[in-house]
């Protein structure tokens, strides 16, 4: 049978952060809860930066260690977003002429909340696997930034304890027959999904939700997309059968209380064995996730790339994903990471690249807010000013960043710096 | 089950996940959040209801309780249609 799975990953954690441990003080939050969000840095997107220069950022390190022959066999491109800019056209267009990429390829974008980086990555798996085109890659690319929070309002006071934990980010990924980052279980996959109103953007460049109920259909999820996994495959066992769990995650205390929930309810675990389990299996996905904020489609792949690179990879060790995407639709699913994954990983050198992430104050921070109707939803012209925050661009010099220039009559034109 | 019986099951659950409630005295008006249980404290309260009471349906139908006496009253009634 045909291998499948991840043979490169990237992710691009922005150009900026904010320290959110700063943000909670400035909005005078209580600090007891904040620690139990587990979150310590977030990402922000710049008024000229939009999901396609994420996208091409975190995409374009693996095109440039493709030869011009595998380059030309990317032949789909699917953009996972819930942060579009046009109701038509998708990203993927942008994002295919900023990498070069070969015309005989399909181009679209898919949309459902958290879940489609996975909905993206499943259905490259599937292309891949059919060998319609043996040989053939997909480029997947989940691309996300929340522009305009709502601090105050909201359904529930808890809404702004969303604020520390909303990032930006992409994270991109080449399917193909090479799985050396990621190989796939095929078939092992439980999908759950069901119509529910949590969290969602009822409207362009806002978001907006509830946040218990949204919780309790993660836990929900969380629960029966691996209750059908298991259904799927034979004698697997929530502790034993995979090396490191990997989540999506919203901000990380979320993560520990759907862990503890199922270790509780598949092992019947005691307290300190789950602390011990948490710490062990499921801490090394969140070190990124804790330094850019929840990316939405990108984030189970965020988590996935900081298990690569916090695990203990002596051995191979299949790691356990689960995905959810308000609204709503999860899935648990399976692959295997080695050293080898590990090596592949390396090359793009992701922690070098939240380090070295320029520090935004509160006030730089609060302008941005207020700038960034600049590039509203359905904006029709605009030139970016590259100096507001100008320590940004200074950040990113030399590094081959793609910058919004202008806007022209809707149509995005951009720059690499 | 009577509602009686459902509550004081809850009060022992909630003083479990916050055990600086054990003194405390319970009134159906309490709101979880107001006693000092977080976002995640509250789905576990919840989840443990869920495990005592035997019911298996999905938490988000407990979500719309505004105080301890409404979760109640929801966990009652579909304590009753599972019967039913």
């Amino acid at each position: 049978m045909t291998l499948v799975g991840i043979e490169a990953l990237n992710c691009f954690g922005g150009t900026v952060f904010l320290d959110v441990r700063e943000l909670a003080m400035h909005r005078k939050l209580d600090m007891v809860r904040f620690e139990n969000l587990l979150m310590k840095e977030k990402s922000v997107a710049l008024p000229y930066e939009d999901p396609v220069t994420f996208g091409v950022n975190a995409a374009k390190p693996i095109l440039d260690a493709l030869t011009a022959a595998e380059r030309d066999r990317i032949e789909l491109l699917i953009t996972c977003t819930e942060s579009g800019i046009d109701f038509g056209k998708s990203l993927s267009t942008y994002m295919h002429h900023y990498l070069g990429l070969n015309r005989n390829c399909r181009l679209f974008e898919l949309k459902q909340a958290c879940y489609s980086g996975t909905a993206g990555l499943q259905m490259a798996v599937g292309f891949i696997m059919s060998q319609v085109s043996p040989g053939a890659k997909a480029l997947v690319v989940a691309t996300d930034i929340s522009r305009f929070m709502i601090v105050e309002g909201g359904e529930t006071p808890d809404w702004s304890y969303a604020e520390p934990s909303a990032g930006a980010g992409a994270v991109a990924l080449l399917v193909g027959e090479n799985p050396t980052v990621f190989q796939i279980d095929p078939g092992a996959n439980g999908y759950y999904g069901y119509e529910v109103m949590d969290t969602c953007r009822p409207v362009p460049d806002e978001d907006a939700g509830n946040s218990d109920l949204s919780l309790m259909s993660y836990l929900d999820c969380c629960e029966n997309a691996y209750l059908e996994y298991q259904k799927r495959v034979q004698g697997v066992d929530y502790k034993d059968s995979f090396g490191y769990l990997s989540f999506h995650t919203p901000f990380g205390g979320m993560v520990k209380g759907a862990h503890r929930s199922m270790m509780r309810k598949m092992n019947k675990a005691k307290p300190a064995d789950i602390d011990e389990d948490f710490t062990r299996r499921v801490e090394p996905g969140l070190v990124y996730c804790q330094r850019v904020g929840n990316i939405m489609g990108g984030t189970i792949f965020l988590s996935l790339a900081s298990t690569i690179d916090n695990a203990d990879l002596s051995s191979p060790k299949r790691v356990g994903c689960f995905s959810y995407g308000s609204g709503c639709c999860s899935e648990f699913y399976s692959g295997v990471i080695t050293a080898e994954s590990k090596a592949k990983l390396k090359k793009f050198a992701i922690e070098r690249q939240l380090n070295e992430r320029y520090q935004l104050s509160m006030s730089e921070y609060e302008a941005l807010l207020r700038g960034s109707s600049a590039v509203k939803f359905g904006t029709r012209n605009v030139d970016l000013d590259f100096q507001f925050i100008p320590g940004a661009v200074a950040a990113s010099k030399g590094k081959g960043r793609l910058f919004l220039k202008k806007i022209a009559e809707f149509h995005r034109e951009y720059e690499w710096i | 089950m009577q509602k009686e019986e459902i509550f004081k099951t809850l009060i022992s659950h909630c003083c479990e996940i916050l055990p600086e409630l054990e003194n405390h005295t319970f009134v159906t008006t309490d709101q979880l959040r107001e006693l000092g249980a977080n976002s995640i404290d509250r789905a576990e309260i919840v989840t443990m209801m869920l495990e005592s009471l035997s019911l298996k349906i999905p938490r988000v139908e407990l979500s719309g309780a505004q105080n301890l006496g409404e979760l109640v009253d929801i966990l009652h009634d579909k304590k009753l249609q599972c019967k039913g």
